[in-house]
């Protein structure tokens, strides 16, 4: 089948391969360790930190996705979040479905919220979410559809570079002020919360942890194959092209506006299956996310862990979030300022990130005993977007 | 299309015998006249903030003709490539390819679909990938990306690659990233993504700037046999390779067609010796 | 109405203070006779006689004890005095000098809701002679506002000894107001509706509304019907021009904390993240400085904005510096790196910032000069919003003057136009960019100072602007200053035009989405720069 072979098409390279097998192995151990680990033992994973890791495997998605549009296609998005928050709030509002009558007011059509609010009856927006499907659909169209509406005008108009970054940032914050407030029917400032089970399976429950856990893993894996197939194309090399010389493509007849509206649609979607994911896992879904530091931040995990590698924003993700969680335990004062450190250093002395200086530090070693054609490295992918046009 | 084609050359003939006096009006070409030109641009101005880039412009190119315009900078002569590919909108005039279609209505990729291809000034290849797949990025064909995502390697569109790499003296650096080769060899990778375009019409802008005289010779060779089965226009400024190439010369002035003709012709035109050739 | 009640009260003050240099009049002892009547006035009529009586008698004099007895502080002594008790000061009701101690317990003189009326009719009524005429004027303005048909009288006389054009002209609004409802002849009150509509404020609105409904002619409904109107119509171009003046202030606000960014980006190409650290940075320095006055010189405080200034330009244009030289100089060419860069910046200032002073909002005052409002019609002004469009246009001066008449603006625009070419002219780009990017961050800073004096200072102060800051420049475009004063002005306005239809949160996403927009016309904002060079 053509998909198939698309999808196969993303296993040319090994460390690929070897990235997916880590990852499903990931997902099949952590779980085991959980579950099948006596409390006791030294190899046992502690309940909190199933949703934890789990957390940190979609911020790894979510930074997959940003590195597909930044790293192949120039495109520094920071509103990445929006789309993260947009997927989760799909997700999020079919749990609230899920609580039925199990809430405060015990009110069986309205969640909690709405009752708060004096509200009579649900708003049309929310019909269909006592579906699961229905959900999951949503998950992938509210992104999707906001981002191919957004990126269509944007690419048109020839927005690119730094403006093309602030207005993603102006649009995410829109979406932050416009989920804050009540009136919009998805919980305002508390956002959604309380969950209690997903198809009917107790979410507290450590099967459930482990399944949501597993299907994270799963999903980051089918995101990175997908992406790998994506990159590794034909379509791939235009994508790389209309990086680094959008009119020129121009010129050959492509349309660079239409080209990157797909890979930014697709790079979207994956951040909002992230978002669904990471919503039953930390439990709670709030216009915070839509936060435009968020956004920024996975754009740190995505340059940290070294952007147009695909798997080396996975890496960045789980490294900078296993920080974060460190300094906010020990020293949580401290945290920003180690952020912010990262972020200079980051930019100043590795501007391929931990990736591409493994990949430097490989092809130098290997480079050695075959002569000149390895040791020319890929030229860094400088300011593709900003400086074209 | 071949008949019109050798039409087309017969009735072209008539022009450099009139080009003795350029700015004669009945020179102008009437739309009758469009039929069968591959290229006609008429009374075509172009302005930026008051400056005439473009003045008046009238030029028209037969089907299969090869020509080479020369001028002095900023004379508009890639402002004339600009406005042939969509890049740049007239301010007023006509702009038609293949005697009907109305360029002035279509943007840069409508157009180069159409079959324009365009080698810039300055040149543009894509750096960070191989030489081969700048070619495969260019050659003729599929231009939506969905489609690209199933595109698989093949026999067929190898083989194009690897005569157009041979045409272009770059097999050998097949593999290697664009960025590494040398500023010739990169006028040359893109005029071979011209070659994987297979256009009707080739607008090549210097090709030769910065090129020693073998390579010069060489290039000049290239585009020989390229017009053997291509239309082309070629912008230079080096004389030598001007009369290497052996076509009609048109040379502009001002956004306005100063003269036209062999290259003996205009170059002992008057205007031509005091605004471009010198003394 | 609460303003107007303010400035009632104001005057009130006003006058107790002035009554004791003008106090010598011959009838004082009169007026105090009429005063000491009130220690034995033990019912309400009682009450209600002795305060007619000092309105006949016609003095302003009479006020204080009548804004004492109306205050509850007029007491009557057991030895049959009658003084005002304020605070722990005891003092005679006429002359306002200490009175001598009393002996034994103070007996209130009682009022009620209706006396308490009456009291503030009279003491209009005897204003309306006062020496000064803002007092007069206020009198008028109360008596239009309670239209009491009693107070004809006095305002008939008053009215033909004023002089005063403008105080004349309230009292024959005042008139207009008692005639309107106490006259039966259709004449003269179609003349009193027609200097009741000429006046046009809130208070003319009222007075014809409530007669509009319960007029007993029709021609006379009709045309206070169409005062109404009229007034109306008039009103709603003060709330034009309020919600214009609004837009103007935020406008220039946006203005300045943006001009700064629209430097930086337009000669640089980079988006300095940190900018609203910047202002942040600017602000604290006016906390810092009006603590150290206060601590160490009191007297200072009035100066302590413009103390303050330079201050902020050079704390916030040095660490603009250090972060040209020492970041951003490394990323030329890769505008995106230099955006999360500098947003690692703004990070740690942010943090340093709430470690130092602390998390929460940090208190700077306004001078005298910067406080308090004043109105122009029906818009109120406050002076601080003025002096802010006022400093925004001295800012926009400078840079302008700074752009086209030194050698550092002629540089800074070559090389914003063609950065090559310029260096290629020798021009040292690098010496202009780290000027440039310290006098955009300097600029930050002055903004901070003057955004402490309208908004809380505290660590996330940066934040709240960089957005709006991003959304002036992208809408006016990089390049020219002209494109940030407009962009930041037409935002301004448009953003409190919107605010009353769609709510402030509201309004502010139509503007993003507008924004967005907008740049599918002109991706290069109002203001582009043309040419080549840009492309
Ligand atoms: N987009 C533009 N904005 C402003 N001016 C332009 C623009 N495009 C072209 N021009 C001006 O039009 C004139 C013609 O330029 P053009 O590049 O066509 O000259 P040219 O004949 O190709 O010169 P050269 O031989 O130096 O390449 C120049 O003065 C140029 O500055
Ligand atoms: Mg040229």
């Amino acid at each position: 089948m053509l998909f198939t072979r698309f999808l196969a098409g993303g296993l040319k390279s090994p460390v690929i391969i070897g990235a997916l097998v880590v990852i499903l192995a990931i997902g099949v151990i952590v779980p085991v360790l959980n579950l099948a680990v006596a409390p006791g033992s030294a190899f046992h994973i502690p309940d909190h930190m199933v949703p934890l890791f789990g957390k940190y495997l979609c911020y790894a998605m979510a930074a997959l996705a940003l590195d597909l549009v930044w790293g192949y296609c120039g495109i520094l998005s920071l509103g990445h979040g929006a789309f993260f928050a947009l997927g989760g709030y799909a997700m999020g509002m079919h749990l609230m479905r899920e609580i039925g009558d199990r809430g405060v007011y015990g009110n069986a059509v309205l969640p909690d919220f709405m009752v708060f609010l004096n509200w009579k009856e649900l708003p049309w927006f929310w019909h269909g979410f006592d579906s699961f499907v229905f959900a999951c659909i949503m998950v992938a169209a509210a992104p999707g559809i906001l981002a191919f509406v957004f990126g269509w005008f944007a690419f048109r108009s020839r927005v690119t570079g730094v403006y093309l970054s602030i207005i993603t940032q102006a649009m995410t914050y829109a979406l932050l002020l416009a989920f804050f407030r009540n009136d919009m029917g998805f919980g305002g400032n508390n956002g959604l919360t309380d969950f209690k089970d997903v198809l009917g399976f107790d979410l507290q429950s450590g099967r459930v942890r482990s399944t949501l856990f597993f299907l994270t893993a799963f999903f980051l894996a089918l995101n990175l194959l997908i992406a790998a197939a994506i990159v590794g194309s034909k379509y791939g090399k235009i994508l790389r092209a209309v990086r680094d010389a959008e009119p020129r493509t121009r010129f050959l007849g492509y349309r660079p506006d239409k080209i990157k509206l797909f890979a930014w649609t697709v790079s979207a979607i994956m951040a909002g299956v992230a978002g669904a994911l990471y919503v039953p896992q930390v439990g709670i879904i709030n216009p915070g996310e839509f936060a435009p530091a968020n956004s920024i931040e996975m754009v740190v995990w995505t340059a940290v862990g070294g952007r147009g590698t695909l798997v080396g924003p996975i890496g960045g993700a789980i490294l900078v979030n296993a920080a974060k969680s460190w300094f906010t335990g020990v020293l949580p004062e401290y945290w920003l300022f180690a952020l912010g450190a990262l972020f200079i250093f980051t930019t100043l002395y590795l501007p391929d990130g931990v990736a591409g200086l493994i990949r430097k530090m490989v092809g130098k070693a290997r480079s050695k005993p075959r002569g000149k054609d390895e040791e020319t490295e890929a030229p860094a992918a400088d300011a593709p977007a900003g400086a074209a046009e | 299309m071949t008949d019109t084609q050798s039409q087309s050359q017969s009735q072209s003939q008539p022009v450099p015998a009139a080009a003795k006096a350029p700015i004669n009006p009945a020179l102008a070409p009437t739309p009758s006249a469009r039929k069968d030109t591959l290229l006609y641009l008429d009374g075509v101005s172009r302005s930026f903030d008051g400056f005439k880039a473009i003045n008046e412009l009238s030029f028209v190119l037969a089907m299969g003709e090869m020509r080479a315009i020369i001028g002095p900078n900023g004379a508009g002569k890639t402002t004339m490539m600009d406005i042939i590919t969509g890049k740049t909108r007239p301010d007023k005039g006509d702009v038609f390819f293949m005697g009907d279609i109305d360029l002035t209505k279509h943007d840069e990729p409508t157009i180069a679909q159409m079959g324009i291809g365009r080698k810039f000034q300055k040149p543009t290849v894509f750096e960070t990938q191989t030489v081969a797949d700048n070619l495969l990025l260019s050659l003729k064909g599929e231009r939506r990306g969905i489609p690209a995502l199933f595109y698989r390697d093949n026999r067929k569109d190898r083989r194009t690659i690897d005569g157009i790499l041979d045409k272009i003296r770059l097999g050998h650096r097949r593999d290697e990233l664009a960025a590494y080769l040398s500023h010739g060899q990169k006028q040359w990778l893109e005029i071979g993504m011209l070659l994987a375009q297979d256009p009707k019409l080739l607008l090549v802008d210097e090709p030769v700037a910065g090129m020693t005289d073998a390579e010069t010779e060489e290039t000049a060779r290239l585009l020989r046999e390229i017009a053997v089965d291509h239309s082309v226009v070629v912008v230079e400024h080096d004389m030598g390779f001007v009369r290497d190439l052996g076509v009609k010369v048109t040379c502009l002035h001002e956004g306005h067609v100063l003269s036209e003709g062999s290259l003996d012709h205009v170059s002992s035109d008057p205007q031509v010796v005091e605004v471009y050739l010198g003394r | 109405m609460p303003l107007l009640r303010r400035l009632v009260l104001l005057t009130f003050a006003a006058l107790a203070l002035a009554f004791p240099a003008t106090g010598a009049r011959a009838d004082a002892a009169e007026i105090s006779a009429i005063v000491d009547r009130f220690a034995t006035a033990s019912k309400f009529p009682q009450v209600e006689a002795v305060i007619e009586a000092l309105g006949a008698a016609g003095d302003p004099l009479a006020v204080p004890a009548l804004r004492a007895l109306e205050a509850g502080e007029l007491q009557v002594a057991p030895d049959g005095r009658v003084v005002i008790e304020r605070g722990d000061a005891l003092l005679d009701p006429v002359t306002l000098e200490a009175a001598a101690p009393v002996e034994g317990r103070l007996k209130k003189v009682r009022t009620k809701n209706s006396i308490r009326r009456m009291i503030g009719d009279v003491i209009s009524g005897l204003t309306l002679r006062a020496p000064e005429p803002a007092i007069r004027m206020t009198a008028a303005e109360t008596i239009f506002a309670s239209a009491d048909a009693a107070q004809l009288d006095a305002l008939e006389a008053a009215l033909a000894e004023e002089t005063d054009a403008g105080v004349k002209s309230r009292m024959e609004e005042a008139r207009a107001a008692i005639l309107l409802t106490a006259s039966d002849d259709p004449a003269v009150q179609m003349a009193a509706i027609d200097i009741i509509a000429d006046r046009g404020d809130q208070q003319a609105l009222a007075v014809l509304a409530t007669y509009a409904n319960q007029a007993s002619n029709a021609d006379v409904q009709a045309a206070a019907r169409e005062g109404v109107a009229e007034i109306e119509s008039t009103l709603a171009m003060w709330q034009a021009g309020q919600n214009i003046w609004y837009g103007v202030s935020l406008g220039s606000v946006l203005f300045l904390a943006a001009i700064g960014l629209a430097i930086t980006f337009g000669v640089m190409g980079v988006i300095n993240m940190a900018h609203g650290e910047m202002v942040m940075l600017g602000a604290y320095t006016t906390f810092v400085v009006q603590e150290t006055i206060r601590n160490s010189f009191p007297g200072a405080f009035e100066f302590s904005l413009l103390i303050a200034l330079p201050l902020a330009f050079l704390v916030s244009g040095l660490v603009g510096l250090v972060m040209e030289r020492g970041i951003i100089r490394h990323l030329y060419g890769r505008p995106l790196e230099t955006l999360l860069a500098t947003w690692g910046v703004s990070l740690i200032l942010q943090q340093a910032v709430r470690t130092i002073f602390g998390p929460n909002n940090r208190e700077v005052g306004n001078p005298d000069w910067m406080s308090g409002a004043f109105m122009i019609g029906e818009m109120s002004v406050t002076w601080s919003r003025l002096w802010i469009v006022v400093f925004a246009l001295c800012v926009f001066g400078a840079l302008l003057f700074a752009m086209n008449r030194t050698p550092l603006g002629l540089q800074m625009r070559a090389v914003t136009q063609n950065r090559r070419m310029a260096s290629a002219m020798g021009i040292r780009t690098p010496w202009v960019d780290a000027l440039t990017f310290a006098l955009g961050s300097g600029i930050a800073g002055i903004a901070g100072v003057a955004l402490s004096q309208i908004d809380n200072v505290s660590p996330n102060l940066g934040r709240t602007y960089i957005i709006d800051s991003f959304m002036v420049v992208v809408f006016g475009g990089v390049g020219n200053l002209w494109g940030t004063l407009v962009g930041g002005l037409t935002l301004g306005v448009v953003n409190k035009f919107l605010e009353p239809y769609a709510g402030a949160v509201l309004g502010k996403i139509l503007i993003l989405v507008f924004i967005i927009l907008f740049i599918q016309r002109r991706p290069r904002g109002l203001f582009a720069l043309k040419g080549r060079a840009v492309e």
